[in-house]
Parts: C-alpha cells; structure tokens; sequence
C-alpha cells in the first residue's frame, strides 16, 4: 500500500470506536489473512472492506488464471467476522456457525478482489452477515456469502481444549 | 498438544483403493491453492481421505489457537471437487456452483482429515457431502455440500474445436 494509502487508513481507523479499531487490528494480524495478503480497507457505518491481491498459487487449475473458490471464502469469512465487530460496536469473541457462499462467475486473477461486508440484523446470541465479492473495478459480482456467527462464545472458545463445550 | 489420532489409520487397502488414492493425488496436485495449503490424499478405512497437515500460515486466531474457518472452507470445497471428478466417467473439471459450511466444533491447531459422500452424481451436476475431524472420526468439527457443475459434451467439443 502506498503512503497516502497508509494515511488515510490510519485515519479512518481513528474514527472508530475502540471496540472496531481492535477487531480491524485483530483481523489484520490473523496468520491467514496475513498469508493471503488480506487488507481491510474501511470500515464504515457497518460496512466491512477489503481486498485481496491475487497470486498464482491460488488459482484453481494450472493451466488457467481463475482463483480458486476456496480464496474467496476466506476473504468472506473474514470480512464478516469484522462485520460482526462494526455492527456490535463491541468487542466478544466470536464464532462462525455456518457460511453459505454462491459462485455466480469464475473470478479472474488479473485483478484484485474486494469484498463488502455487512451486518443485517444482530440479536444477543446471534449476527446475520452478508458478503459481496467483486473484482476491483467492476460492477459485476462474483460472489455473494451469507453467514451465520454465534456472539460471546467465550464459554466455549476458551474451553476448546475441554470436553464436551464446543457446540454452539 | 496431543498427537493421537494425528495419523489416519492405515489400512493394507485392495489395489483398488490404492488405484483410487493415485488418482485422488493427481487432481490435487492440478490445483495450484491445494498445494500451497498442503493437502495431501491419505488411504483410511473408510476410503480416501484428505489430510491438511497444521501450519502456522492456516491460523484464523493466534489467541485460541485456532484454524482459519477459510482453511476448513477450502478444505471441504477441494476434497468435493476432487471426489467429483474422480467419480465421472470422463473425469471432466467442474465447477463449483455454492458451498454451505456448518461449523461443529472448534478447531484446534492440529491436523485435520475431510471424506467425502457423494450425494448425487448427475449428469451435468454432483452434490457431495464433505465430513472433518481432527483427533475423533466421531466427533466431526465441520461438514458441508458443495455443489459441482460438469460442463457438457457440448462445451466439451467447442473446447476441442478451438485447439
């Protein structure tokens, strides 16, 4: 990311309450994301950005240049985890329940993929999540994802290592 | 951390089985992400089984720790591609057109393995029904069904036209 990039991230990370500075921290740090070159490029009214360079070790055969399905679920998985946070405005571990995604084109690695993340409903227990993969530039969806994540799983996530703890 | 069960059994299989397990390795290694996650085809006793060894790159949260839920998506979505094709007559690439992941169980920094159910093979499309576990076969941390499209004889033969 260029310095101008880096400034106006830095900037819209100040806007934010603490609880969504965090989990966008949290989210850039994760060994996958990481590994993937996942990037959160805003966080706005609820609204979960971010993108992702492809590379040719994720494409989905080796004689093509399609990304591979499975790299568009994770950026789905993530950029709704972090919807999660933005929607709540607080910060409690989390879990994704289930995570339906659509393959409506094959995305091509020529460009970069951007996912749009929202919160559209939120009880105690439970957050609603949808995801719009696009590539950079274009209008056109490559896919969409809807996900189910538990909230304040800390009961069971910070007993994973017990017995009999780890349904939701 | 505990290494049982980070093993699959091994059992000393038909050369059926092991026919199958050459050729469950052999689309893996066609599908570039496959080899950068590691996958890697196992022969268990209850057939073929994908076998995702640990690493760090595959961690979803460092403070638990625990795997990517996108690791167990890609996991679940590479072993019903494979398990499609292999099952068609004229092993011909599909597409996969969705995928719904439920997640079970967490799941730790360790191996995981995933098997696959074909639920139909049609002839244009297949529904797979993908199962992992990581130390227990019984106590599964994650299934899915991914559904696949097999591109027809007709997309087939403007392919060989157009070469």
């Amino acid at each position: 990311m260029s310095d101008w990039a880096d400034l106006m991230n830095d900037l819209n990370k100040l806007q934010h309450s603490d609880a969504v500075t965090t989990a966008w921290q949290f989210t850039e740090q994760v060994p996958h994301g990481r590994d993937l070159g996942m990037q959160v490029v805003s966080v706005d009214q609820g609204q979960v950005c971010m993108r992702l360079t492809p590379q040719s070790w994720m494409f989905a055969h080796k004689d093509t240049k399609e990304i591979c399905t499975s790299v568009l679920y994770s950026l789905a998985d993530s950029a709704g985890g972090l919807a999660v946070f933005a929607g709540a405005l607080e910060l409690m571990p989390i879990a994704t329940l289930d995570l339906r995604m659509d393959y409506l084109r094959p995305a091509i690695g020529d460009r970069a993929l951007s996912a749009v993340a929202t919160c559209r409903h939120l009880s105690d227990d439970v957050a609603f999540i949808h995801c719009d993969i696009l590539s950079e530039g274009n209008r056109e969806l490559l896919a969409t994802a809807n996900a189910t994540f538990m909230r304040n799983t800390q009961g069971q996530q910070l007993h994973a290592g017990g017995p009999g703890k780890e349904s939701a | 951390m505990s290494t049982t069960g980070d093993s699959a059994p091994q059992i000393s299989g038909t050369a059926e089985s092991a026919k199958e397990c050459a050729d469950w390795q052999a689309l893996l290694e066609r599908i570039p992400y496959a080899q950068h996650l590691g996958l890697e085809v196992q022969r268990g006793d209850v057939g073929v089984l994908v076998h995702l060894p640990c690493r760090e790159a595959l961690i979803g949260n460092f403070m638990l720790p625990a795997l990517h839920g996108g690791v167990l998506g890609a996991l679940i979505e590479l072993t019903a591609r494979v398990a499609a094709q292999s099952q068609d007559a004229e092993t011909r690439c599909p597409r996969i057109l969705d995928s719904h992941i439920n997640y079970l169980r967490s799941a730790k920094a360790r191996s995981t393995f995933a098997r696959a159910d074909i639920i139909r093979q049609g002839r244009r499309t297949s529904l797979v029904q993908v199962t992992c576990w990581q130390g227990d076969d019984k106590k599964p941390i994650a299934t899915g069904q991914v559904q696949l499209l097999l591109p027809t004889m007709a997309a087939q033969q403007e392919d060989r036209h157009g070469h």
